[in-house]
């Protein structure tokens, strides 16, 4: 139990003495000149420490020969959090280490050089050090890109800044988030077997208790498109009110919803419930699958200045990733859908396939098991 | 520069106790990483070490400790959320944490405590006054007399604040409550107007022998309401690193024109511009108070004051406000400041007087506009 009562006057005493020491800071000094990087890179010694432990002998003293004798952990660890873009991504080099006091204390003073693919156009810049440990650390920038100064705090909340025009700033953040949801359907398995276990039937008819191919493609196209259609639709909802932090759900339940729907979805297949209405099935558990989407795009992190713009480049991208998996399998599966490869291989054995692995996930999913360790 | 030359201090060894104790909930974090139970274990950890160090690396840490598990909060880590919430002054979303809190866990006085002192700073006291309720139901006397006194005390009613308080100090157990409460006593009897006696309830204070920053803070303050600043210095000695102490110990020392006061100015004007850079707001009222009284610029001071009154509205944040406003010769910035005093009935004299100089201002012909 708390001490009763120490709670109280926290509050009350915390105004006061909150900032007798400084929270984190960083400060990153980078100056780009076409493709060509020179920074500074000022971090604490004291957050060094906490993220990499440089007190060898435990006396709670740093000195400059711990701190030398690290140099190379500490140029990974930081170069690991630090990602420079322009018409790809900039080459780091660490190439030498000062130090230096700031108001608060010792800092180690990291000197940077590298190059980019390009060396016109907007300049991407991703921050994440200490963010993982300490939520309250901020990098200070100075950039100097061109001969144009910009200053800004970097935060957990910042993602990827863009600097230089301001229009294809924005067109490449877009493009960038775009490209991160076309990524994560695409790493997405359990979204993946979802869809492909409602489309799988799609070329085909049920008559008399028994799957045949469907007669026309103007049918089965249809079919596709409804599915898909209304998957998109629910997706989207959900994933956008997420993001907007109008509605959240525990991401466990989410994942368990997430398998569960894949488990019935291939059932169905094998024992048809649902025959007709299946674009019904997809939109409602599409709306589940919204919310799995929103976890990925929580951990990117939207930036606040193109929070609109970066969602709708995800949900684009989240569709577009789809549409190329559908336009891969939709004209095979018509092909082949009166071979007995298709009608007991891919549809029974794939539909028992999948069903196994939803199975499998949704168990460790819903009880917290790790039942293939990778 | 060579091997041995000592770069940092760190804030402590690896054997120290609280070192140990930290190094033993970070292996069992990491060793069970879904575990709530562990992780609000840390983030207590790491926020009692914020609040004995003063120091803010501490608050970072234990929200990273605690935002992983947003989507199933535990009544612990929703307690801990809301205090590292209130500690930046998010007050809304620190009081929604600490009301799921005891949705889950009726139980917990903990948050009905925090929750009371939360309205008492933004000035909410009929709503401050039901959480005192809730700690009565709950059988915690010294937590419900602390919540009333305050209430009292900010409501008009000194002398019932100053009675209440003594009650509860007849049933404290524990030094860490006894010197509260007599550093409240201080500060009731300062606003009473009865000098000798406040002194005597600090005096007590400080001989429990805890070093505490808000006590010494309140002790120093009154010694330089009662130009006592050569008090102030023997004092704070040695409290360079704290800053709420530091701008004390510079007040004293440019009213005894000590050649140190020049060095901590800027050490100050340093802080704040870090602070600044970072876009941390929290420490306006201080920031106002270091303005108005060691850089002399009472627009800026005034502009901060207002800014803060908007955050915060305790006594303390009343009284710099109108300071500032008087030393601007700005009537309008003090109305807010006057409005609070007629509805509370609020009884400190010094207060009250600053309230009716500011009425009787005529303002500055023009009104220059300074930014931070």
């Amino acid at each position: 139990m708390m001490r009763q009562l120490a709670i109280f006057w926290v509050l009350l005493f915390c105004q006061m003495t909150a900032w007798a020491h400084k929270a984190s800071d960083s400060y990153l000094v980078v100056d780009v000149k076409g493709s060509a990087i020179t920074a500074q890179w000022d971090i604490a010694l004291r957050d060094i420490d906490f993220a990499l432990g440089l007190d060898r002998d435990g006396n709670a003293e740093i000195t400059w020969g711990e701190l030398r004798a690290r140099q190379n952990d500490l140029a990974a660890w930081a170069l690991s959090r630090f990602e420079l873009t322009r018409n790809g991504t900039c080459l780091l080099q660490f190439t030498g280490l000062q130090v230096d006091e700031h108001t608060d204390g010792g800092y180690a003073v990291l000197h940077l050089k590298g190059v980019c693919p390009g060396s016109t156009g907007a300049l991407g810049l991703e921050y994440r050090l200490l963010f993982d440990m300490d939520s309250l650390h901020r990098g200070l920038l100075r950039l100097t890109l061109d001969d144009a100064t910009h200053t800004t705090v970097l935060s957990p909340t910042s993602g990827v800044l863009w600097f230089g025009t301001a229009q294809a700033s924005r067109w490449e953040q877009f493009i960038q988030y775009l490209v991160e949801g076309i990524w994560h359907i695409w790493i997405g398995f359990d979204h993946i077997l979802f869809l492909l276990s409602l489309l799988l039937p799609a070329v085909l008819v049920l008559q008399m208790r028994r799957w045949q191919g469907a007669t026309s493609f103007g049918m089965a196209f249809r079919e596709v498109l409804w599915v898909v259609t209304s998957f998109t639709a629910a997706h989207s909802i959900t994933l956008s009110l997420s993001a907007l932090g109008l509605v959240s759900l525990p991401s466990r339940l989410v994942e368990t919803a997430i398998a569960l729907s894949v488990v019935l979805a291939a059932a169905n297949n094998l024992s048809p419930v649902v025959e007709r209405r299946r674009w019904l099935v997809a939109f409602g558990f599409g709306l589940i699958h919204g919310f799995g989407f929103a976890s990925v795009l929580a951990e990117l992190g939207l930036p606040a200045d193109a929070f609109v713009l970066s969602l709708l480049g995800f949900n684009v991208g989240v569709e577009l990733g789809q549409m190329a998996i559908v336009a891969g399998f939709f004209p095979v599966a018509f092909l082949l859908r009166n071979t007995r490869f298709y009608l007991s291989g891919v549809f029974v054995l794939g539909s028992w396939l999948t069903m196994l692995v939803a199975m499998i996930w949704l168990l460790e999913r819903a009880f917290d098991l790790n039942l293939f360790p990778a | 520069m060579n091997d041995a030359t000592v770069i940092e201090k760190l804030p402590f060894r690896a054997g120290d106790s609280r070192a140990r104790e930290l190094d033993e909930l970070r292996a069992r974090a990491r060793k069970a990483p879904v575990d709530a139970a562990v992780a609000a274990a840390l983030a207590q950890a790491y926020f009692d070490t914020a609040q004995a160090r003063g120091d803010p690396r501490y608050i970072g840490y234990a929200d990273a400790v605690v935002s992983p598990f947003e989507q199933q909060m535990s009544a612990d880590l929703l307690v801990i959320r809301g205090m590292l919430r209130q500690y930046r002054h998010h007050f809304d979303d620190a009081l929604g944490d600490f009301a799921a809190a005891f949705a889950q866990d009726p139980e917990r006085a903990g948050a009905h405590a925090w929750r009371g002192a939360i309205y008492l700073v933004v000035a909410q006291y009929e709503k401050a006054r039901k959480e005192c309720v809730a700690l009565r139901e709950l059988q915690r006397p010294v937590l419900q007399g602390g919540c009333n006194a305050l209430v009292q005390a900010y409501t008009g009613q000194l002398s019932s604040a100053y009675a209440t308080l003594q009650k509860t100090l007849a049933l404290a157990r524990y030094d860490d409550q006894r010197l509260w409460l007599l550093t409240r006593l201080g500060e009731v009897s300062a606003w009473l107007g009865q000098n000798a006696r406040a002194e005597r309830h600090y005096r007590d204070a400080l001989a429990l022998g805890r070093d505490d920053g808000y006590l010494l803070a309140a002790w120093a303050d009154f010694l330089l309401d009662n130009k006592r600043p050569v008090e102030v210095v023997k004092l704070l000695a040695g409290w360079e690193a704290s800053d709420p102490l530091l701008l004390r110990l510079t007040e004293a020392e440019t009213l005894l024109q000590v050649p140190a006061a020049k060095a901590h100015v800027q050490a100050l004007d340093d802080r704040f511009a870090a602070a600044r850079l970072r876009g941390d707001t929290t420490h306006r009222a201080e920031e106002a108070r270091f303005q108005l009284h060691l850089r002399k610029n009472a627009v800026l001071a005034v502009q901060l004051a207002a800014e803060n009154y908007k955050v915060q509205k305790e006594p303390r944040d009343l009284r710099v406000l109108l300071e500032a406003a008087l030393a601007a010769r700005d009537p309008d910035a003090a109305k807010p400041a006057r409005d609070w005093l007629q509805s509370t009935g609020f009884e400190d004299t010094r207060v009250r007087t600053l309230a009716a100089k500011t009425l009787q201002l005529t303002p500055a012909a023009s009104k220059p506009v300074v930014k931070p």
